[in-house]
């Protein structure tokens, strides 16, 4: 399993560029590609290499949607991560925007400067800022679910049935079985 | 992890015009018409850019250019974070070249592009070729490599000082001695630091000597003394400068000595 933003290496940089409020989208987007690289070599092809499943939480994707939606060249982020071993399923959760900014309000913690895009001065109040920005990121998701045939999962429903649909997915890709009930008691 | 096929430019910047972008480059920050100029000074360790810089820009000040100076690894942002991974041997090369554009990034929009439109000299301590020399020494694809700096601006002079092995090493002897990131220890050449040294300076130089026709280096003999290197630098420099002077008016109304 590997997150996001995650390696010992870049979070220094990255605190301090978001301490300071001074990254600007390419240095954002650098930055995330270096922590990038710094896990893929340590943490994704290692596992790989031995036979195991690696479960990614947010890949290069989430680069490509955020770094355009900031305004970077498309091509150039394509091109950036192209070191990047492609996955073998790529399952994206979809969400309208009004949907997202409802769980994200419902979570009672202030967003965040770049979370909410502010770095992008769209708009001083962050609630604002952040559905313009998200708005721009579901688009750019949008075009990549054809450019890159990512599974899609409908997220608006219970974590039940967004699990059942993901589980389905992922065990026609893997060619298991799973049945329902397995995942009802597990659930329970 | 491209789903394209097309190939972009390969960042030669024999058809790139000087103060452009290589490739695509930062769609939110338009750049044409910038008056600002780059000249980069390249060369590896020891060759005495610093030197040559520094003299570069009293020259240009008394004449009454606005100047700044930029160089490698200089950033507010990724200075600590560089020096921390490098005396902690953790990066491995691709990494170490994405810091490094981190690094670039940064002083690119802050101080580079910035002192352009204000109509400044910038004077570069080193530019990217740096970066892809070294990261062609160590086996990082090379149009990947200029893919990620078609963000970079085109310079409108690149000097490429240009040394021997032998004298390479005598100076950096004669100096502070040979480290181990000049000496490419992290490329496991062997643990004779000496040897070391000796194959990845070699190997730098071959690199820097073939990105010199692709990117328009001016090579000029860096075993002269100082003030001979200078001289030749100011001549082409002062060329370049009353060439583009007719055309963009880089130049403040008083030298610069006589303002308050």
């Amino acid at each position: 399993m590997t997150e996001w933003n995650s390696s010992a290496l870049v979070k220094a940089a990255t605190k301090t560029g978001k301490k300071k409020n001074s990254l600007t989208p390419m240095t954002f987007s650098l930055l995330h590609a270096t922590d990038f690289a710094d896990r893929l070599l340590y943490n994704v092809i290692p596992p790989l290499k031995a036979g195991m499943i690696v479960l990614a939480d947010r890949y290069a994707y989430t680069a490509f949607a955020r770094d355009a939606a900031r305004g970077v060249d498309r091509r150039w982020v394509r091109e950036l991560y192209s070191f990047a071993v492609k996955p073998d399923l790529a399952v994206y959760f979809r969400v309208p925007i009004e949907v997202s900014t409802d769980r994200l309000l419902a979570r009672r913690v202030k967003l965040k400067f770049y979370e909410a895009g502010m770095d992008m001065g769209w708009s001083t109040n962050a609630i604002e800022s952040f559905k313009v920005f998200q708005g721009k990121v579901l688009d750019e998701y949008d075009r990549l679910v054809e450019e890159f045939g990512l599974s899609v999962v409908n997220a608006v429903g219970s974590i039940t049935e967004q699990q059942r649909m993901f589980r389905k997915v992922v065990s026609q890709h893997l060619q298991i079985e799973e049945t329902d009930e397995q995942l009802d008691e597990q659930l329970a | 992890m491209s789903s394209s096929t097309s190939n972009l430019p390969d960042g030669g910047s024999g058809g790139i015009r000087a103060g452009s972008y290589y490739g695509n480059g930062i769609p939110y920050l338009p750049i044409d018409g910038y008056p600002g100029k780059i000249i980069a000074i390249e060369g590896t360790d020891g060759v005495g850019r610093s030197t040559q810089i520094r003299l570069l820009r009293e020259w240009l000040e008394v004449q009454g250019y606005g100047v700044i100076e930029t160089g490698w690894t200089r950033s507010e942002l990724m200075q600590p974070t560089i020096e921390l991974a490098k005396a902690s041997n953790t990066l491995n090369k691709l990494t170490f070249v994405l810091l490094y554009a981190t690094d670039f990034a940064d002083r690119l929009e802050k101080e580079i592009i910035p002192a352009l439109k204000a109509g400044f000299i910038v004077l570069s301590d080193r530019y990217i070729f740096t970066a892809m020399a070294r990261a062609g020494v160590r086996g990082v694809d090379r149009t990947w490599m200029r893919n990620l700096y078609g963000f970079a601006i085109a310079p409108h002079l690149v000097f490429y000082l240009k040394i021997d092995e032998k004298t390479l090493i005598r100076r950096v002897l004669q100096s502070r001695g040979m480290d181990y990131w000049e000496s490419g220890m992290d490329m496991k050449l062997g643990d004779d630091i000496y040897e070391s040294f000796r194959a990845y300076q070699r190997s730098l130089l071959r690199e820097y000597t073939s990105m010199a026709d692709e990117f328009g280096f001016r090579v000029l003999d860096a075993r002269r003394k100082i003030d001979v290197i200078q001289d030749e630098l100011r001549r082409q420099i002062g060329a370049f400068l009353a060439e583009s002077d007719t055309t963009s008016a880089l130049r403040v109304d008083e030298p610069a000595l006589t303002r308050p």
